[in-house]
């Protein structure tokens, strides 16, 4: 609709799809869901997790991907059904939805969450507070608008949880903006789902970033592999990490460290 | 704006005239009377209830109360909706006062927002403001303005100061002299009839060739099952410029409010208990609203 808009809903919607064709193929749970007038839409993801913190193996992703170094990946074969390794009982089993909207105001991704336990019963704020990384907290806290607060789902209508989207733009348009100077395609949820994902529970295999540079590679039609390529992904993702834990004020400082390492 | 002064100060002041009922299943010492109180339009629920909160807990016993929630004919309200807004969705149709019943215990999860406190409303409230300046100036406008003039804001709507209000809004509502308006109207349309709670999308003052927009162009392209087709004399305004109120929410609800008080006048005002000191300041202040809802045609 907007020739200005950086980051406009139909690009989101572009990007999701790329997201989703990744995430089919391993088997992550990703899935679109349209408005009831089709209008727009939303990306979601639900998993279980047990409440002593190790989640439960979902057809084949490890759900301990908590490091950020270029390991050697063992995919466990993709299971038919989801088997469930569950020695506890059914209370303490949570149950996580995380749903991918749109902002027109702010033209950026929202991440919204609820948890609940089997039986129905939603989580409080006061428990998923607890279930956040320290390190993210004190971040998390700079500021009311930046915090997890309850909201209204705009599209369900219903109350969920909300990493509050106003300073997202400031991380994410560098991302852009450097990966289009040196023509690298980048998928742009993947790069933000990865930066805040992860403080609220959510993780990302790794292959959603080597898959975004794979695309490119196959658009280009160049057969030239960059040495870096494994590792690209994983300087870019460590040197947002570190930017949004940092006021926005460093922002640009940490952006000029991480441009050797970004280009090549 | 200032020519629209009037306009903003009935938008204001508009206020819904409510009785409360404790929930007949609610645990009680003795029997617990209504309350009546008249609500402002542009406050929110769990702001301006505190008295209702105290009213009804003192014919409880502690352990028997939790979170207060409000109801109104089975649907949990939404504190977190500005009143009038709740109002004219739900209960516009039907006789003042607006009967809204309390309760204070198995609150609904899924279906409303937790308010554990006054500084919730206070980031709820602010978080709308941003978000409308988001879309009216690139949040530069509320991004430049210190900490306390935010605090002024909140401050204003929760003590009902208008001009403390306003001082400050004032400069959210500005536009430079080249530009004919903000870069997008922040608006929402609430339907009950739909799923979705709102909608809201983006939305220019101008057109492409430099006309300025109406209320009835938003509505033909944002909701379009909203307009009647080719009938003249339709109940939309539609030659009124799209002035938006500080609220990035609900349109037309100036005029429900004058109708509103203009209906419950009829009525009487003996059925409303009223804090004393303010009776007769509000009687006057009645008149006035009556007089002027019947006849000004009000532009929004």
């Amino acid at each position: 609709m907007e020739e200005d808009e950086f980051f406009g809903e139909k690009t989101f919607q572009h990007y999701c799809a790329e997201f989703i064709k990744h995430s089919q193929k391993i088997g992550d749970g990703w899935e679109w869901r349209a408005s009831k007038d089709c209008s727009d839409g939303y990306m979601c993801k639900t998993h279980f997790q047990v409440k002593n913190g190790t989640a439960m193996s979902h057809q084949g992703t490890s759900a301990h991907v908590q490091t950020f170094l270029p390991v050697e990946e063992a995919v466990d074969p993709p299971l038919d059904d989801f088997e469930v390794t569950e020695t506890t009982t059914a209370a303490e089993v949570i149950k996580y939805e995380y749903h991918v909207l749109y902002s027109c105001s702010y033209q950026v991704p929202v991440l919204y969450f609820r948890a609940s336990f089997l039986d129905g019963r939603p989580l409080a704020l006061k428990d998923i507070w607890e279930g956040v990384h320290e390190c993210y907290k004190m971040r998390l806290l700079q500021g009311p608008w930046d915090t997890i607060t309850q909201q209204e789902h705009p599209i369900l209508g219903q109350p969920f949880f909300v990493l509050h989207p106003c300073k997202t733009s400031e991380f994410l348009i560098p991302v852009l903006k450097n990966s289009r100077k040196i023509n690298r395609n980048v998928n742009y949820i993947t790069s933000w789902l990865s930066m805040v994902g992860p403080a609220v529970g959510l993780n990302l295999p790794l292959s959603y970033a080597t898959a975004a540079s794979q695309e490119e590679g196959n658009v280009s039609g160049q057969g030239k592999k960059r040495s870096l390529h494994s590792t690209f992904p994983v300087a870019e993702i460590l040197g947002l990490f570190c930017i949004w834990l940092c006021p926005p004020c460093w922002t640009q400082h940490f952006l000029s460290l991480l441009s050797p390492l970004t280009g090549h | 704006m200032t020519d629209d002064k009037d306009v903003l100060r009935d938008v204001w002041f508009g206020r819904i005239p409510t009785c409360f009922t404790l929930y007949q299943d609610e645990i009680t010492e003795r029997e617990a009377e209504p309350y009546y109180l008249l609500l402002p339009r542009v406050s929110y629920l769990t702001l301006v209830t505190d008295k209702v909160k105290k009213h009804f807990q003192k014919v409880m016993r502690q352990e028997d109360i939790s979170e207060i929630w409000f109801e109104y004919e089975g649907t949990p309200l939404k504190w977190h909706y500005p009143i009038g807004l709740l109002f004219d969705l739900l209960a516009s149709s039907s006789a003042l006062p607006w009967n809204i019943t309390v309760h204070f215990k198995s609150f609904p999860e899924k279906d409303l927002l937790h308010c554990p406190s006054k500084d919730v409303i206070e980031a709820h409230f602010m978080s709308c403001v941003k978000e409308a300046d988001a879309l009216k100036h690139k949040s530069q406008v509320i991004n430049e303005m210190q900490k306390k003039d935010h605090k002024q804001l909140w401050m204003g709507l929760q003590n009902d100061r208008f001009d403390q209000f306003w001082a400050i809004n004032r400069k959210l509502m500005e536009y430079p002299a080249e530009e004919n308006g903000f870069r997008y109207i922040p608006f929402r349309i609430y339907q009950t009839t739909t799923e979705r709670p709102f909608i809201q999308k983006l939305f220019r003052p101008v057109s492409t060739d430099g006309q300025l927009h109406t209320l009835g162009d938003l509505l033909k392209e944002v909701c379009p099952s909203a307009v009647a087709p080719e009938v003249p004399n339709t109940v939309l305004p539609g030659e009124a410029k799209i002035e938006p109120t500080f609220e990035p929410s609900r349109i037309a609800g100036g005029r429900k409010a004058s109708l509103a008080v203009k209906c419950w006048a009829s009525q009487g005002p003996s059925r409303v208990f009223i804090a004393r000191k303010k009776f007769h300041w509000f009687r006057t202040k009645l008149k006035q609203q009556v007089f002027r809802a019947g006849v000004q045609k009000f532009q929004l």
